[in-house]
């Protein structure tokens, strides 16, 4: 007997890695984007299945409405040069010691499956769980009485974010009326970096 | 309020991080600081590197004597330590760990407080990072369960990846960040399968329940599957792997030190790497300490055997090729990382000891390199930075202290007594000897010699070369902060190598109670 | 077995694997900055299901489930700090191809 709760686990496990493949073989990153985005909903649809009714919101919420588009908001602000590989193609001997590299991972994760999954045709069906397994109330309950510690150190983390993104992006710094070899730490300065290396010498290579 | 004083390190660090970054919000920039950055938007903070280090040193020496307050109390007699539990723990292995990162931390605050101003990186963001990211170590060394360990390492980790980029116009140092990050994250995304599949297996994520559930694997009751366990084994050696910068995972390490403004350097080498030692001890011997797994036929010491012969043998042969000293002073730190390694494989035997060998070789090790970096930034100045060896050139007739200084940290680092480093390479290799991983030591003893070759480099440069004519060099700087971390390193070196006797058995009662 | 199809734990577990790796090869393979960065969330992504479908099988604990929502919220401060430096670079190479970043040599 299939029944709609099997659909569901197929459509939404087509769709998780249909949108995987498409994330990881796209050459537009905005393509890419959209592949994420149909994981991120696959993976949602899953949590559901699975009775994690509280995630599988947040999955959304933050995945999709948050991630996805930072990552859209940064494709958009580069504009065409977000394709990265234009007029700057990998070079030959990476390229395929990259191929080789990832194809022996592909292998070695495949053999780690097969042995994950490799008692035969014993499977753990998943059995009963108690009416509020995976809801707001279950999960917030836990996160604030036994996991309060974890949920504070968090707070920690999410202000070093704050404050790292802030310090590493923000744009240009000043308009300046010192050059920057006057300034001497090879700032930014009108599209083209004009420069010194750490020893304050003009750079060689590569700097620019 | 047991609690209170139990976690006074962590939230003494926590909240001088906050302190610190409201002063650097609404605090006024400095005359000098506004000429320096004319423009139409200046940081509040402009200018203050001096003073915002100051205070960051100051907070985080705090946590330091605060760490030892609390082991005076003794953590076992404090109530409310077991409501933190297990996320955090708060024992005497953790407390160790807090004061050595606390320590590191407070070295690079004062080199920061140093170099920053020098060099014209108006950034005070650093101060704030700094603190946070040694909160955010602190915790992952004290965490005995899986998720704060991945909450705590990711403070960590995030936090150092902004310490790099926060050179924004110099490609070297945003080139670092991103590799970093992006080998960074990967690292963790590993981890964390691992961490998904012992939960699986065992359903637990604290080490004490994983560690009890692994240990009835085979038994006929057993509900918990081998195989997944020791897939999760191997992806959470990777993970940590990286952090610690073992080879092979080690390929981050000499782009990132190199191109990190040299205080955010020391902080990798000292803090980051000190706080996944911890950890990695914690999770080895408590999660996967079950007598099988902990044998040389049938579990991970072999693994660790290995990455510490390659991370010792490629560390050091590496070290040995480079130009630049930053990148010298890289794949040492992946040498040292190797033999850190030896201590570890060798708690096979005699568990306490080796690990109390451990704690001790990081401790010495956290001093040394931090040590080494300041000696570094003092040599060199604005434009004139020290970076190869040529710089380095006669810096003896321009700097004797400075040239003095660094010799004694490099004979620290290469081993030499009666310095710190002496010691703790000697209480390594003696564990060692005690588990009978004699080949180890004999390949620890050769890589100390080919290591010796390269510091040794350093000083005849430094003492019996003078410059090319003409060529760039060195020009050493003056700053206060800078001096008085490396005095304090110096005394801690020649400290901890003439009587190392007192810290030693802290680190034995550390691993008796922890690990 | 279509009518376990989705009631059993390792087709999860095998869901999750096969994207952890779609993921991983996708980080090794690519050389666009931004694709590995969406290639470590997939992998995240995957990490998440594994532990939802654990959670499962081990009752109502919910362990599982906080560990995810922790995931998640790390996950999105990643990202934040990480497109951070990936425009830092941008301003300073006008690139985002990871090979661009060769100004140090090993």
């Amino acid at each position: 007997m299939i029944g709609a709760g099997n659909v569901l686990f197929v459509i939404a496990g087509i769709l998780a890695l249909a949108g995987a493949l498409i994330t990881v073989s796209s050459r537009n990153p905005i393509r890419g984007a959209m592949g994420l985005l149909a994981t991120i909903f696959g993976i949602a649809l899953l949590f559901l299945k699975l009775n994690a009714q509280f995630l599988a919101a947040i999955q959304v919420i933050v995945y999709a409405g948050a991630v996805v588009v930072l990552f859209v908001f940064v494709i958009m602000l580069l504009g065409p040069d977000a394709l990265g590989e234009v007029g700057s193609f990998p070079k030959g001997k990476s390229k395929v010691s990259r191929g080789i590299g990832g194809g022996l991972l592909a292998i070695l994760a495949g053999v780690a499956l097969v042995l994950l999954a490799g008692r035969g045709g014993a499977h753990v069906r998943f059995g009963d769980v108690q009416p509020d397994h995976g809801s707001v109330e279950a999960v917030g309950g836990l996160l604030f009485s036994r996991g309060l510690v974890a949920f504070e150190l968090a707070t920690a983390l999410l202000i070093v974010a704050v404050i790292g993104a802030i310090a590493v992006a923000r744009g240009k710094q000043t308009k300046s009326h010192l050059t920057p070899a006057q300034r001497g730490d090879g700032e930014f300065f009108h599209g083209t970096v004009v420069a010194r290396d750490d020893r304050g010498r003009p750079p060689s290579k590569g700097d620019g | 309020m047991d609690l209170v004083i139990a976690l006074s390190p962590l939230l003494a660090v926590g909240f001088g991080g906050l302190m610190l970054m409201l002063a650097e919000a609404f605090g006024k920039p400095s005359e000098e600081g506004i000429s320096k950055t004319t423009g139409d938007v200046v940081d509040a903070g402009a200018g203050r590197g001096a003073e915002l280090g100051l205070g960051a040193s100051v907070v985080l020496i705090a946590g330091a004597v605060m760490a030892v307050g609390v082991w005076i109390v003794g953590p076992e007699t404090l109530e409310g330590v077991a409501d933190v539990a297990p996320y955090l723990l708060i024992d005497r292995f953790s407390l160790f760990f807090t004061f050595v990162l606390c320590l590191g931390g407070a070295f690079t605050a004062l080199l920061g407080g140093g170099y920053l101003p020098e060099h014209r990186i108006d950034r005070s963001e650093f101060f704030p990072l700094v603190l946070f990211s040694t909160f955010g170590a602190i915790a992952l060394a004290m965490s005995g369960d899986l998720l704060s360990l991945f909450v705590g390492l990711e403070t960590m980790s995030l936090g150092v990846y902004c310490l790099i980029g926060l050179r924004r116009g110099s490609a070297r140092a945003t080139e670092a960040a991103l590799k970093y990050f992006l080998l960074g994250s990967f690292a963790a995304a590993l981890t964390l399968f691992g961490a998904a599949l012992l939960y699986g297996a065992t359903g637990h994520t604290d080490l004490v329940g994983i560690g009890e559930a692994v240990a009835t694997i085979g038994q006929p009751d057993s509900t918990v599957a081998a195989m997944p366990v020791l897939l999760a084994l191997a992806l959470t050696l990777a993970g940590l792997g990286f952090k610690v910068a073992a080879v092979p995972f080690h390929q981050w390490t000499p782009d990132a030190y190199e191109g990190a403004p040299t205080p955010a350097t020391a902080f990798m080498a000292a803090v980051v790497k000190t706080a996944a030692f911890a950890i990695l001890l914690r999770v080895l011997l408590v999660g996967f300490g079950e007598e099988r797994l902990m044998s040389w036929g049938t579990g991970w010491p072999p693994v660790i055997a290995t990455l510490a012969v390659l991370s010792m043998t490629v560390g050091n042969v590496v070290a040995g090729r480079q130009e630049s000293v930053k990148r010298m002073l890289a794949y040492s730190s992946i040498a040292h990382a190797g033999v850190a390694l030896v201590g570890v494989a060798a708690t096979i035997r005699s568990t306490e000891d080796a690990t109390a060998s451990v704690l001790f070789y990081l401790l010495v090790y956290t001093v040394s390199t931090a040590g080494a970096f300041g000696a570094l930034i003092l040599c060199g100045s604005r434009g004139a930075e020290a970076v190869s060896y040529e710089d380095l050139a006669g810096i003896a007739k321009r700097h004797p202290a400075a040239a003095l200084a660094f010799s004694l940290f490099l004979l620290s680092l290469a081993g030499f007594p009666p310095t710190a480093g002496f010691f703790g390479k000697l209480y390594v290799f003696q564990s060692a000897i005690d588990s009978e991983l004699y080949v180890l030591v004999i390949i620890g003893l050769v890589n100390s010699l080919i290591g010796a070759y390269y510091y040794v480099r350093v000083m005849v440069y430094m003492y019996m070369r003078e410059p090319v004519p003409g060529a760039p060099v060195a020009k050493p700087m003056s700053s206060g902060m800078v001096t008085s971390a490396i005095v304090l390193a110096a005394l801690l070196v020649l400290g901890l190598g003439i009587l190392p006797g007192v810290s030693l058995d802290m680190a034995i009662a550390a691993a008796a109670r922890g690990g | 077995m279509g009518a376990l199809l989705g009631n059993v734990l390792e087709h999860y577990v095998m869901l999750a694997g096969v994207l952890f790796t779609i993921g991983a090869v996708g980080f090794l393979v690519r050389r666009n900055v931004l694709v590995q960065l969406m290639s470590i969330e997939l992998m995240l992504n995957a990490v998440n299901l594994a532990f939802v479908a654990y959670n499962r099988v081990h009752g109502d604990d919910m362990n599982g489930h906080m560990f995810v929502f922790f995931i998640i919220a790390v996950a999105a401060a990643e990202v934040a700090v990480g497109l951070a430096i990936v425009l830092s670079f941008y301003r300073l190479t006008g690139s985002v191809h990871s090979d661009d970043a060769d100004a140090l040599k090993g």
